[in-house]
């Protein structure tokens, strides 16, 4: 006999000034390899078509459906219903902008710390169309790869203590991303010019290990080894120019 | 004459966060192997009070007591300020962290809020307890044991012990997954022993303190 699930599910409209926060409660029954995607698209078509939440690829690529399961962050279309109990209460991702029920802004946030963080290989090269692709190994490649796998999907940002208290706080997420640029031989940059990018208390020496990150990441990116490996390489650069003098603050290459 | 910082206006590159790092983690690190050590040398009791006697009069003839014993009282008040840097301290923040630990239901979350609390109870109850033993030396058996059954004290321990080696066991794991000394592959491993460690040291305290409790002592 099929389950009935009980949906807590997180309401509000910030757009509407009557709409005050509450969970409304949605009752389901439960079919086959039922996702929580597929049961918020069913509650939607079938009894309130005012549920608001984000979803576009239904296949854990695209990063959209991160929300609160059950207290946890997670992905909804990833999230089997047949491994939650009868019960399942869904709230927004924290830290995010709200924009309405489940639905919120992650893409403003990605933006910003992309920006701050200088998300991108920095080459002095010019770019030669023409030109064959630099190679590379083979090995080194895939290891750059497992941490491009990051779908931004805000889990790790939502369940970070520390991103949680304080907003400059960059997260899991772009030290992740620093630490596949240090991989990557095409990027220029020298260990003093990441450093200054996040070795500082935004930055890795901000972290304070509770590895909420390590354990939500619907990607299963190994955050854990990348912030310990980040931290100590960060704080040897700091060690390293202990008797150096400080370089005036460089330009903002963009 | 240039009077004026000109770090106001355009902040120059800073390392401080890397050497606030290291000490916060030095200091840590120091204080968690000092408070092992500690409660291995207070349990000699447990073998007999002379034992205890005897190595007490040791770090005292060695002035490694009257020297370090100030060292270890500076070296915590550190250890605090520079960690107080990530503790919440405006009741905004410390709601946010509250609401999402309970939301999170995440162990190592916990483990982080057990550790900010117990910090600030090992910051009063062990700065009282480093000053009542270092102004009444020389440390022996007796002594300790007269302190624990005068009750007050007793119960000063019984609170202070389990704030002590939970906050040291927590604070070695931390700083082991933190640097990443250990990693993904052995993260479950290191803490079940971890759990067991703190454990065995908690077990270890509380026969110490019921020792002391039960202890006979001559001349009174």
């Amino acid at each position: 006999m099929s389950r009935k699930l009980k949906f807590n599910i997180f309401r509000f409209n910030p757009e509407d000034p009557n709409s005050v926060p509450h969970t409304d409660t949605f009752t389901l029954e439960e079919t086959p390899s039922l996702t929580l995607f597929i049961a918020l698209n069913k509650i939607r078509e079938e009894q309130d078509p005012s549920l608001m939440f984000d979803f576009a690829c239904r296949m854990a690529i695209c990063g959209s459906c991160g929300m609160v399961i059950n207290g946890r962050p997670g992905l909804a279309c990833k999230t089997l219903t047949s491994e939650l109990p009868d019960e399942i209460t869904l709230m927004p991702l924290p830290v995010f902008k709200l924009v309405g029920d489940l639905a919120v802004d992650t893409g403003t946030w990605f933006r910003e710390t992309n920006t701050k963080i200088e998300s991108w290989i920095h080459s002095g090269q010019d770019f030669d169309p023409e030109a064959i692709e630099e190679r590379m190994e083979n090995d080194l490649a895939n290891a750059i790869f497992e941490l491009e796998r990051c779908i931004e999907c805000g889990c790790c940002v939502a369940s970070c203590g520390t991103a949680n208290m304080r907003p400059d706080f960059v997260g899991a997420f772009a030290l992740n991303r620093i630490a596949r640029f240090i991989m990557d031989p095409r990027d220029q940059r020298s260990d003093g010019e990441y450093f200054e990018v996040v070795g500082n208390d935004q930055g890795v020496f901000g972290c304070m290990g509770l590895l909420a990150c390590e354990d939500v990441c619907p990607r299963e990116i190994p955050l854990q080894d990348q912030l310990g490996i980040l931290r100590r390489k960060m704080a040897f650069v700091g060690l390293k120019n202990l008797f150096k003098p400080k370089k005036p603050a460089r330009e903002r290459r963009f | 004459m240039s009077s004026v910082d000109t770090a106001i206006f355009v902040k120059p590159p800073s390392r401080a966060s890397a050497y606030l790092d290291w000490i916060q983690m030095l200091t840590g690190a120091g204080l968690v192997l000092f408070m092992w050590s500690h409660m291995v040398l207070v349990a000699s009791v447990n073998i007999g009070p002379n034992v205890m006697n005897t190595i007490a009069y040791f770090f005292e003839a060695t002035y490694m007591a009257q020297v370090g014993g100030p060292i270890i009282g500076i070296t915590m008040i550190i250890h605090f300020i520079l960690a107080a840097r990530k503790i919440p301290y405006t009741t905004d923040e410390q709601g946010v962290i509250w609401r999402h630990a309970r939301m999170l239901r995440h162990t190592d979350t916990w483990l982080w809020v057990i550790q900010a609390v117990t910090a600030m109870v090992i910051l009063i109850m062990g700065s009282i307890h480093i000053w009542t033993v270092l102004t009444d030396l020389p440390i022996t058996a007796a002594k300790s044991a007269m302190r624990v059954q005068g009750g007050f004290w007793g119960v000063f321990y019984l609170i202070l012990l389990p704030c002590v080696e939970l906050h040291v066991g927590i604070g070695f794991y931390r700083i082991a997954v933190k640097w990443g000394f250990v990693k993904r592959s052995t993260r479950k491993g290191f803490h079940r022993f971890e759990n067991i460690w703190t454990g065995v040291f908690i077990l270890i305290g509380l026969i110490t303190i019921i020792r002391l409790w039960t202890l006979p002592i001559a001349g009174n």
